[in-house]
């Protein structure tokens, strides 16, 4: 009798901050597929850059670079890492036209370099990078719901929506989605390429940064705290079918629950292999994503 | 139709990709000892009922039978090992293996040394190769191409190209072989050389099936001609018929531009 | 796919006919030859290093098979090297049997994780493949830990036992990794010559061709991965053995991406001195460099760059030289 309130019991804040961190996983998720979509490339330094960009909000607000304050800190920091979108997609671009399988493998360059950078700079030790979040905590149903989980629901929100809306509306959003739907027609129609990479790989760059803020707080900061985080990002793309948009959000959010439930019922140790299970399957069961028609699948 | 000819036949095969309707229930016969020509405009189907054939596609409808036997669903693969052979319209050749090598390939279903006759100087594995590359020397040699053996296949003009993808595929000794636009990309002296050879290699116990744009080329071979439109057979019969046939002079005539 | 991925044409042409294979027999044992009298001249720590730079050189020659034959890329080879270290390991902590007796088990061991992890695969293929082996990298270290009983956890193994008791260790890890490394290109110049190997190559550049003479996609695929698990594995091996040791920090998601850019800086090649190439790139950069090891990615990083973007433009510039000597 008294088992199945025990169940919800645990099965609703798992899935409330599974659901929370998966709005994260999603921000980088969206980042990886507005890439692909647009140039069938696979940023592998993603995860990279993304830390190298919270380390220079913690150095440049901390006092370890500079004494900024946390918005100023914030800003300089996607300046530079708008900078490195700029530079990553200057090396890779002549290299895509030929091959995206080679211009994939220049990524992980762009990776190694930005891992490097970060080490460096901060060397391997841990920081710790907090936000300056409203405390706040309430109860309600059992669910503890603090300021930062609300931080994180209204930020992922606000971010997607917007980035959803300029998509749809805006002259770059109509031209990147015609150049997904297909490049060489939407060329042949006058659509600049380049302008639409660009695009991308900022706004993936800005989604990386957001995304790197907010999961920050909930772990430490180091060198490679930012870089497995995208392990759920790579997972969550590829179940949204890895060039679907909100198939990234939804996969994003159902990869933050699975992970909570595997870590809570199953085994804490093991949440690297659970996403390799998770993508493999994904992957192979449906190709095209979880949310993509059955149907004519010519590979 | 004499029953007793080997044949390839299709029966009211039936295809489409999303709701286009590539294929609509045609019917088709290739006998043995024939050489069979496939025309009509493009995207009528041709291509589309080869990739049938082989196996590429598997056909949501009618059935596919050699020599009284079904294929249906079995892939291109087990569809070769029983001597289903094609040629593709764009050159298939792999460019990291010599001519010779290529045409080997050709050979590749009858053979079964395993990995370690592979990968370890076992004799096995050596006389096989040495088997294979005799045989594909000789299919190279009645081509004309024993000079050409030990080039790859991008040193060649186009016309050679074909001629070596030819020489793969009746280096096996085939019972059905599918020529997907031999001619394509040929120049008229190499396109004379080809018709040549093509009517060399036909024999009274192998199926060929000729798809081709170029008319001379389909006339002077073939021994019968399907016209396809639309994912259905328009009429068939001996070349003086189908060039006299109305239907067929207004498809063409319709669509001249190819 | 796209395939240019590997087109180097001078190299095609160079890769076939008896005459290149000739010279290139000729080479590799001028090569071997020297390798062999080597440690006659050097210090110990450098025969130390030269082992474990024959024994990269398998992993980086395990990447470019893959490459080469399969037309895949993977960043998570480290996993194949894993399974034949920690089998030379086990092996010799459990059974104290020698690498003579655990070098086939890892082998065997290798490929049969390559089928295994390419039989669920075999339908995926390009970047979506390299993000399975990434995932498969970055599971690699948890497994091995949360294993601790038969791995020692973080600590990992050591591994001491000789091949042949009675001859210095040290000499020994060097000349075994050299002759593994010697026997690995001759396996896959044999491979070159085969049918079986013919029919990998033509099933990456026209998979449809390849189908429609007998060679199915699946086939393809899944013997690709069990030959490069193979050689990773024993690559694996070669480095628990040079090094004496195994513990997870050996084979991480980052050793998987060193591996692909040893692979990258050779340009994907199979023979003796490519390997090698690729080998010292990774063995030796980070002896020079061990002042600081945060300059390692740095470099490698540069390093993958200024290769891809080389031979991207290096045609391009060859083209226009001789165009303009054309023009004098």
């Amino acid at each position: 009798m008294n088992s199945v309130p025990d169940l919800l019991l645990d099965l609703f804040p798992l899935i409330w901050s599974g659901v929370v961190t998966g709005c994260l996983y999603a921000l980088g998720a969206l980042g990886l597929v507005m890439i692909f979509k647009s140039s069938r490339v696979v940023n592998f330094s993603h995860g990279n850059v993304a830390g190298l960009a919270a380390f220079l909000i913690y150095g440049f607000s901390s006092g370890v670079l500079l004494s900024l304050s946390w918005g100023v800190a914030v800003l300089l920091a996607v300046v530079a890492v708008v900078a490195v979108a700029f530079l990553s997609y200057a090396i890779i671009a002549p290299i895509m036209a030929e091959s995206d399988l080679t211009a994939t493998i220049t990524t992980l360059g762009i990776g190694l370099i930005a891992q490097g950078v970060t080490l460096l700079v901060f060397g391997a030790d841990i920081v710790p990078l907090d936000l300056p979040l409203p405390r706040f905590s309430a109860t309600t149903l059992g669910l503890r719901i603090t300021g930062y989980d609300l931080t994180v629901l209204t930020v992922a929100v606000v971010t997607i929506v917007g980035l959803f809306l300029i998509i749809d509306y805006s002259k770059l959003g109509v031209a990147f989605r015609a150049i997904s739907a297909n490049p060489v027609a939407a060329e042949i129609c006058g659509l600049n390429l380049r302008s639409v990479h660009l695009f991308a790989w900022i706004v993936s760059a800005v989604l990386g940064v957001v995304g790197a803020l907010l999961i920050v707080p909930t772990t430490f900061l180091s060198a490679t705290t930012v870089a497995t985080f995208m392990l759920q990002a790579f997972a969550a793309a590829v179940l949204g079918g890895f060039a679907s948009l909100p198939g990234a959000l939804v996969g994003g959010i159902l990869i933050g629950i699975l992970m909570n439930l595997f870590t809570f019922y199953v085994s804490p140790e093991f949440t690297n292999t659970f996403l390799l299970i998770v993508i493999l399957t994904a992957l192979n069961i449906f190709p095209n994503g979880i949310f993509a028609k059955a149907g004519g699948n010519r590979v | 139709m004499d029953q007793r000819t080997r044949a390839l036949r299709g029966e009211n095969i039936a295809l489409s990709f999303g709701g286009i309707k590539v294929l609509r229930g045609l019917s088709v016969e290739f006998c043995a000892g024939e050489v069979t020509g496939l025309i009509g405009p493009n995207g009528a189907g041709k291509t589309s009922l080869f990739n049938c054939l082989t196996g590429a596609y598997q056909p949501q409808g009618g059935s596919i039978t050699f020599d009284g036997r079904p294929l249906d669903g079995l892939s291109p693969a087990s569809r070769a090992s029983r001597g289903v052979v094609r040629s593709f319209q764009t050159v298939a050749l792999c460019p990291d293996l010599t001519v010779v090598e290529n045409v080997m390939m050709g050979l590749a279903r009858n053979y079964h040394a395993g990995w370690l006759d592979a990968l370890l100087p076992l004799s096995r594995g050596r006389r096989e190769t040495g088997e294979m590359q005799n045989a594909a020397v000789e299919a190279l040699a009645s081509l004309g191409l024993a000079d050409a053996r030990d080039l790859f296949p991008q040193q060649l003009p186009p016309g050679m190209q074909r001629l070596v993808e030819i020489a793969r595929a009746i280096v096996g000794k085939p019972s059905v072989l599918l020529l997907d636009e031999p001619a394509a990309g040929l120049n008229n002296a190499e396109t004379r050389d080809l018709t040549q050879t093509l009517r060399r290699i036909a024999s009274p116990d192998l199926v060929m099936v000729i798809v081709e744009h170029d008319m001379d080329l389909v006339m002077s071979l073939c021994d019968r001609i399907y016209v396809i439109n639309f994912g259905e057979v328009v009429t068939c019969g001996p070349p003086e018929a189908v060039r006299r046939n109305e239907n067929v002079v207004s498809i063409y005539l319709g669509s001249d531009d190819d | 796919m796209s395939d240019s991925i590997i087109a180097l044409d001078g190299e095609r042409a160079n890769m076939a006919g008896l005459r290149a294979l000739a010279t290139g027999a000729a080479a590799n044992v001028v090569v071997i030859a020297a390798l062999v009298l080597l440690p006659l001249f050097v210090t110990g720590s450098w025969s130390y290093a030269l082992g474990l730079c024959f024994a990269n050189s398998i992993g980086v020659l395990s990447v470019s098979a893959l490459v080469r034959y399969g037309g895949e890329v993977s960043i998570g080879h480290s996993f194949f090297a894993a399974i034949g270290a920690y089998s030379v390991a086990i092996i010799e902590a459990r059974l104290g049997l020698p690498l003579l007796v655990s070098l086939p088990v890892a082998v065997i061991a290798g490929v049969l994780f390559g089928i295994l992890f390419a039989w669920p695969s075999r339908r995926i293929s390009g970047i979506y493949l390299a993000v399975s082996t990434m995932a498969l990298a970055l599971a690699l270290p948890e497994i091995i830990i949360s294993g601790d009983r038969w791995t020692g956890g973080f600590e990992g193994l050591y591994v001491s036992k000789p091949v042949i008791p009675g001859i210095a260790i040290e000499l020994q890890r060097y000349y075994v990794p050299l002759a593994a490394l010697a026997a690995v290109v001759y396996v896959l110049s044999r491979l070159r010559q085969s049918r079986q190997g013919r029919a990998l190559l033509l099933a990456r550049s026209h998979p449809a061709a390849a189908d429609a003479f007998g060679t199915r996609r699946s086939w393809a695929r899944v013997s690709i991965m069990g030959i490069s698990g193979g050689i990773a594995a024993v690559s694996g091996a070669m480095l628990a053995f040079a090094s004496s040791a195994v513990s997870p920090t050996g084979y991480t998601f980052w050793s998987s991406v060193f591996l692909l850019v040893g692979s990258v800086v050779s340009f994907y090649g199979l023979s003796l001195t490519r390997a090698l190439i690729g080998g010292a790139f990774l063995t030796l950069a980070p002896q020079l460099l061990s002042g600081s090891g945060a300059w390692i990615p740095v470099f490698y990083g540069l390093a993958l760059i200024a290769v891809v973007l080389s031979g991207h433009f290096a045609p391009k510039l060859a083209a226009m030289a001789t165009q303009r000597r054309g023009k004098r």
